[in-house]
């Protein structure tokens, strides 16, 4: 088994809309995956149906060469990025601790600092900032912070520079192009930029996939 | 005017004096208003959640429900549990009525939409990102939950000052199901209806003044939590 997903016969649907059909598809393992293609060919609902926050209406999704079943367990074996993402009503230490707090994991402390310092938020300067004292570059870098901290086996990530200026955008992709040679980590992400997509990702999928 | 004077003089009097009638109602206020508020809280908490997070059938008709339950009368709060209380209603074996413990029900019955109506908008106005959120981030149904009711907890707390607001300066409830009785039952605003029809105005006047800081603790702690609301 060298996959990390295996999707069967997929279809889902808004409003009785088809907006995503598979007939079958693997995602390789340990390695940087990139989705491109047009607004509104499924992309975000693909990602959130591989973060197991969407179910689709036929079909079957094989997590690592388990059928999708117990979807609370599974969801702390990935995690997903959105575009917007949302913070917690509390310090940017306790935001990125969160995930290793509901796991009961042990080395919180340590384990939030190493994750401020591959997304370049000083601990001094960050740590017991609140959620409404960021700018959006530092949010994103928090949110991802926040999802690496707890190293999940895939990472899913949506548009995640599409909004921030140079500055942060390089810093995201230094931490994820970091995180990619550091760990074993399966990444997908959905972007825009077609040139940086072909420089991080191993593979490249266009979008749509195949809608009927 | 010299009247009036007079009566906040001795007011301030019994207050100061400490007055052993006088603190016998603000204690038994405190004292059934705390159990009233707690008792709303831990069953309109999880109600209120329910009301505003869950998409079920006939939730429209529950919000109209507890809508129009904001604005029941007391006395018709404390017809209900009076009836429900006396000897030949259906609880009268408990033995409840003319008690602490009675005015305490009916209080409850008056927080109880209060804190329902007020935790459901709270949550209803979360960022619907949220909840997607903390899934993502691995929180269990129970973390979900805990967590959704600690992101909305400026508005809870919106919800239980007004709770209390309105508990500690109801009259009808405690003077049905209370009894109104010196030592035992009698609470700041029943003792306040009982003395000005006796025409001692002093303690009424006493007794006012303290409702009075109360209900402007109650409104400095709304102003307080209303601008972090708007601030986030």
């Amino acid at each position: 088994m060298n996959y990390s997903y295996y999707l069967k016969n997929i279809l889902f649907a808004y409003n009785k809309k088809k907006v995503l059909q598979i007939r079958e598809l693997f995602l390789p393992k340990e390695t940087s995956l990139g989705i491109f293609g047009p607004n509104g060919s499924g992309k975000s609902t693909f990602l959130k149906l591989l973060a197991f926050l969407l179910f689709p209406e036929q079909g079957e999704i094989f997590f690592f060469g388990e059928r999708a079943r117990d979807v609370c367990s599974l969801r702390k074996e990935v995690t997903l990025l959105e575009q917007t993402p949302y913070l917690l009503k509390r310090s940017v230490f306790e935001n990125i601790a969160y995930p290793l707090q509901v796991r009961k994991e042990k080395n919180i402390e340590a384990r939030v600092l190493e994750a401020m310092e591959l997304v370049a938020l000083e601990p001094k300067k960050f740590g017991q900032r609140k959620w409404f004292e960021l700018s959006g570059g530092e949010a994103q870098r928090v949110a991802l912070a926040s999802r690496i901290v707890c190293k999940p086996r895939v990472l899913l990530l949506d548009e995640p520079t599409s909004n921030l200026d140079g500055e942060n955008t390089f810093l995201i992709r230094r931490a994820l192009t970091s995180l990619q040679e550091k760990e074993k980590m399966t990444i997908v992400v959905v972007s825009h930029d077609w040139d940086w997509l072909s420089a991080f990702s191993s593979q490249i999928y266009k979008f749509p996939l195949e809608i009927k | 005017m010299d009247y009036l004077l007079e009566g906040l003089k001795k007011a301030f009097y019994l207050l100061y004096s400490l007055d052993a009638e006088t603190y016998s109602a603000i204690w038994t206020s405190f004292k059934v208003s705390t159990g009233s508020i707690l008792a709303s809280l831990l069953l309109g908490l999880p109600l209120g959640f329910g009301l505003g997070y869950y998409s079920f059938p006939g939730q429209r008709v529950c919000k109209v429900l507890v809508e129009t339950l904001l604005s029941f009368p007391t006395v018709v709060i404390g017809l209900l549990v009076y009836a429900f209380l006396s000897r030949q209603g259906p609880l009268g074996e408990w033995g409840l009525l003319f008690s602490t413990s009675a005015i305490i029900i009916g209080q409850t019955l008056l927080g109880l939409p209060i804190v329902i109506a007020f935790t459901a908008t709270g949550i209803e106005n979360l960022d619907k990102r949220l909840k997607s959120t903390l899934l993502t981030l691995g929180a269990n149904p129970r973390q979900v939950l805990l967590t959704t009711l600690w992101e909305a907890r400026f508005s809870l707390l919106t919800a239980a000052a007004m709770a209390y607001g309105r508990i500690i300066s109801e009259v009808g409830i405690s003077m049905l199901v209370g009894g109104n009785i010196k030592w035992y039952t009698r609470t700041i605003t029943t003792a306040i209806a009982l003395e000005t029809n006796k025409g001692k105005f002093e303690m009424g006047i006493a007794l006012g003044l303290v409702l009075l800081v109360i209900a402007l603790l109650v409104n400095l702690v709304l102003a307080f939590f209303r601008r972090r609301a708007h601030e986030l």
